[in-house]
This record gives structure tokens, sequence and C-alpha cells, in this order.
């Protein structure tokens, strides 16, 4: 996936401005995180027959104005209403050169998340070691926008270029709908390698 | 599942026959632990009416805790912000300063159905009268020896302290929730303004100074006792395990709660002809071992016969525990007088 080049300052911190419409999109499959690595018997028994992670497709695009990359998520929102749970999402990247997607990384290979959720006033960054194995981490430097349009989810987050070059993004969305979190997510089938545009 | 260890194991013992349901140790826990951001419908220590659906609204029926057989945790309901119910607000401008002198009433603001608070239904009990009945049962976390919320948590968030307390690291705990289905008391918050859980920390600042937890000691009936289960010179060791008139809550839930209770008496009951009935319970033994196990029917023979030698002039090294003749014998190693420690400075005192 193509990371776009933009001017600082082009308004792509809002997930539904013009700057995003004109960017390439790519469609992106996901699974539910895998059931048999949820970390503990708990949720194990909670979950066995409870459907999650039934966000079957999400549209990710990104972009960097050489100081910041920026990576735009969207996908369906699920109107049911829920009270005590909300939308989430995360953009993921391995920390180690790689990692499993499906079990949303190991203890060996942990992925950096970029996590914003509905309602929480700012982003967190998180190192995850297995489905919903996380550990907050300094997130000073990211910022995340969402909101939904017309029955969609836009969230932009935006962090350090640093992340990009020749790395991978992945995604997760939980349906807050359906009571999703922690591990109980739609997580990337494959890792998008991200390629930098030349200037 | 191991077991999570401890070196020694606080315990506590309320002691339902001295409980009078004032609710100071709710709210003494209420002032000194839970009045920041997000806090307000949170009751760490709270008192309601048995028979009663309780904190959350009925909680009991919403399982959590291990199975009888293997042990493995059960899956539970969370309790909602609506069932817990409470942190309400009230109209205090317009009794107070709006001008309508009698006529405007304090009241929670907000709809009215589906209201709900810590001890909603405070005093309904059951029983019809003359032989109505009910007692107070204070709850806080019950800090067990095999806690299903810590085993629930994904992210590790909850641990066994050396004391035995079962803590909660808030800068680790995500707000996953899973801790409040596992838990079968439904003593856990979650506080939606910073996106955690939340739960009675057994006043481990105190424990650590030497001052015992705020419920015990502020509690002006000399009701609750705190202490080491494996002090054998202590009252609650003594209570437990010697006398056995002191029992957990809910033992089937298999979690090994470490607050005991001593069960209620109650006044006998009443024939029609209001003549007393002195071989009924007034409080039906099957509800009373709802609660605390077979075992409850021992212990108040025990409390029963030890009431009898008092009166018929004999002693009882029980019933002068229970009547904790000396305050301190409640606090257990914890004497400390909290108001002769000294405050560690805080960013906002001038030193």
């Amino acid at each position: 996936m193509k990371v776009e080049r933009v001017d600082a300052g082009q308004g792509l911190a809002d997930p539904w401005g013009q700057a995003w419409s004109a960017l390439p999109a790519t469609t992106v499959a996901l699974n539910p995180v895998d059931y048999e690595a949820q970390p503990n018997r708990y949720i194990r028994a909670a979950w066995k027959d409870r459907p999650y992670g039934q966000t079957v497709e999400a549209r990710v695009a990104a972009a960097s104005d050489g100081d910041r990359l920026y990576i735009r998520v969207e996908w369906p929102d699920d109107p049911r209403p829920n009270a005590e749970f909300q939308d989430a999402a995360s953009a993921i990247f391995p920390m180690n050169g790689t990692g499993a997607l499906a079990t949303m990384g190991d203890p060996e290979k942990p992925l950096a998340l970029w996590f914003w959720e509905d309602g929480r006033p700012s982003p967190l960054r998180l190192v995850s070691r297995g489905p919903g194995v996380f550990r907050k981490d300094d997130g000073s430097e990211l910022s995340a926008r969402g909101a939904c349009n017309n029955g969609a989810w836009g969230v932009v987050f935006a962090g350090p270029e640093a992340v990009a070059g020749k790395g991978k993004v992945g995604v997760a969305i939980w349906n807050g709908s359906n009571e999703e979190r922690g591990g109980l997510a739609a997580v990337s089938q494959d890792w998008l390698q991200l390629e930098t545009a030349e200037e | 599942m191991t077991a999570p260890t401890s070196s020694r194991q606080l315990a506590w013992v309320f002691d339902l026959n001295k409980c009078i349901g004032c609710q100071t140790c709710s709210v003494a826990c209420k002032v000194l632990w839970t009045r920041e951001d997000g806090e307000k419908q949170q009751w760490w220590c709270s008192v309601n009416t048995m028979p009663g659906l309780g904190t959350p609204k009925d909680w009991e029926s919403m399982g959590g805790g291990r199975d009888p057989q293997t042990g493995a945790p059960l899956p539970g309901h969370q309790p909602t912000r609506e069932e817990f119910g409470g942190g309400f607000d009230y109209n205090y401008e317009e009794v107070f300063y709006g001008g309508t002198g009698g006529k405007a009433h304090l009241e929670p603001q907000g709809p009215r159905e589906n209201r709900w608070a810590m001890n909603w239904d405070e005093d309904q009990g059951a029983g019809e009268w003359p032989n109505s009945y009910y007692f107070y049962m204070p709850r806080i976390c019950n800090h067990c020896s095999e806690p299903t919320c810590m085993e629930a948590c994904p992210t590790g968030a909850l641990h066994k302290t050396d004391d035995g307390l079962v803590l909660r690291d808030e800068e680790v705990c995500m707000g996953d929730r899973f801790c409040m289905e596992a838990c079968p008391y439904k003593k856990i918050y979650f506080n939606y303004e910073r996106n955690v859980s939340q739960q009675c920390i057994g006043c481990f600042p105190r424990i650590e100074a030497g001052v015992a937890p705020v419920c015990v000691r502020q509690c002006p009936g000399r009701a609750v006792f705190i202490g080491f289960l494996d002090d054998a010179e202590g009252p609650v060791h003594k209570l437990v395990k010697e006398w056995n008139v002191a029992l957990p809550l809910h033992p089937e839930a298999g979690t090994k709660p470490n607050v005991y209770y001593v069960p209620p008496l109650a006044p006998h009951r009443l024939r029609d002809d209001m003549s007393i009935d002195h071989d009924t319970p007034r409080i039906p033994k099957e509800y009373l071992e709802s609660l605390f196990g077979p075992e409850v029917h021992d212990a108040l023979a025990t409390l029963k016969s030890e009431m009898e030698t008092v009166r018929s002039g004999g002693s009882s090294e029980i019933l002068k525990t229970l009547i904790a003749y000396r305050w301190h014998e409640l606090l257990g190693p914890f004497t400390v007088d909290p108001a002769t420690l000294t405050p560690e400075p805080t960013a906002h005192q001038e030193t």
C-alpha cells in the first residue's frame, strides 16, 4: 500500500475531510482474532459459542507529510446500541520486523497498536503480546480522530514517521455493540506493506 | 489453574448481629477512596438489607465464580451502570436557592423509571407481619484466595499481595471488564471516565502504616474485625477457624473468599395467637443456608448455646470476643491511630 506524500497541514486529521477523498484506499479482509489463542480460560468459556470479530473488511489508506504517518481506517458501523462498550480500532505495526496478526502478536514477536476508542479522550500506544495481552506504552506522540458518517466509522491515526518506511501495517476493529474488547476483535488477515512514495 | 500465593491472608469478620445498617463504614470508605473523577457511583463498601436485590441490582443472579467440579471460572454478567445505579445529581440549586420554599423537594435528577442505587431497597426485607425479617450485610471485595477476577484479566492487572489482598494496577488495566463478569460477588466497578475497573483496595496504604481499614476502625457498633487468618491468638482466626461461627458468603462460588460473616440470629417467630414459637426461626433456615452454606446451622447453634451458657451464669469466650469489650481487639495488629501519622507532603501543600 502506497504511503501518499502530502503537504503538512493538508487537513488529514479529519477522517471525512476532502484530503482523504483524493487518496487511494485499499480494501483489507478481516478475520476474528484466533479463539484458541485467547489468553485465558475465562474468556474462552465466555465466548465459546458467541461470535466476535464479524467485521469482514475495512478500507485503509496511508499518507505522510514527511514528519508524521497518517493511517485512515473506515469500516461499517453496527448500529445496535450498547451503553457499556464502545467501538474501537487500531493501526498495528510489527515491533521486530514481523509478527502474527491472527493472535495480535506473541511474547517473542510483539506488535505495536495505535489504539483509538470512541469516547476515550486520547489514543493509546499498546504493546501487544497476544489477544488482548496489552501493555500501555508512551502514546504521547500519537493523535487520533474518529467520526461516524452515514453508517460508517472513519478514524485517522497520526504518529511518528519513523514507523513507516519499509514497514508493514495491519488493522483491528472492535465492535462495541457486540461487547468486543481485549482480544475479541476483527483483525487483518495479512500485513499491508507500506511503500513510501519517492519525493 | 495454580492458585495465587500470598505469605499471609488478611481476613475480615462482619458480625451481622451487631451491624445496624448505619452506613458509617460505607460512607467512611466513600469519603476516603472514591471521590475522584468517575467514582461517583462507586461504593467499594456497601451495606444492603437482606433479603434484597442489593448492589448491583440482583447481583446474586449474575453468575461468575468457579465450577464446583472442575474449578474452571464460570461466565458471568457484567453489571451495568444502571444496575449499580446511584451517582445521582440532585436539585440543590432549586431547593436551597430557588426561592420555591417548601414546594421543591430534594430528589435525584433524571428519569424516575428503573431508578436504583446502593441500599435502594433498604429495610424492605421479607416475610409478613408480625414475622417480617431483615438484616444488614456490609460487603467489600472478598480478597479471595482463588480470585476469578484475577484469572479472567487478560492484561495481568490484578495480583495478590503478600498480605493476601487483591489489588489492581490501574496503569495496566485496559478496562476490559472480564473481571467484573467473573467476580461472583459483583464488587468491581467500572470508571467510565478513566476507562479502568476499580474495587476495594483493603485500605492497603493504611495496612502498611499499621492502621486498620476504615470500614473496621470507623464502625460504631464494633461489628467488624480484621486480622490475619493464621494468627492463632487473634479474634479473626478464632471466630473463623476455631469456633466456626464466622462463615464466608456464597462459598459455593468457589473463590475462597476472605470476608466472613457471623450469621444473623432473629427474634422468635410469633404464632397467630401472638404466643412465641421457640422452634421455628423467623429467618428461614433455607435462606440462610443459601447465603452461607449448610455450616450456618452449626454456627447459629453455637451462638445460641453460648448465649444460653451466659444466661445461666456461665462465661463465653465467643460472646466476649463478639461483644468486643476492648475495641482494639477488633483491629488485629493494625492499632496505629491514623491521627498520629505525619502525612506525606503533597504538591499543593505549602512547606
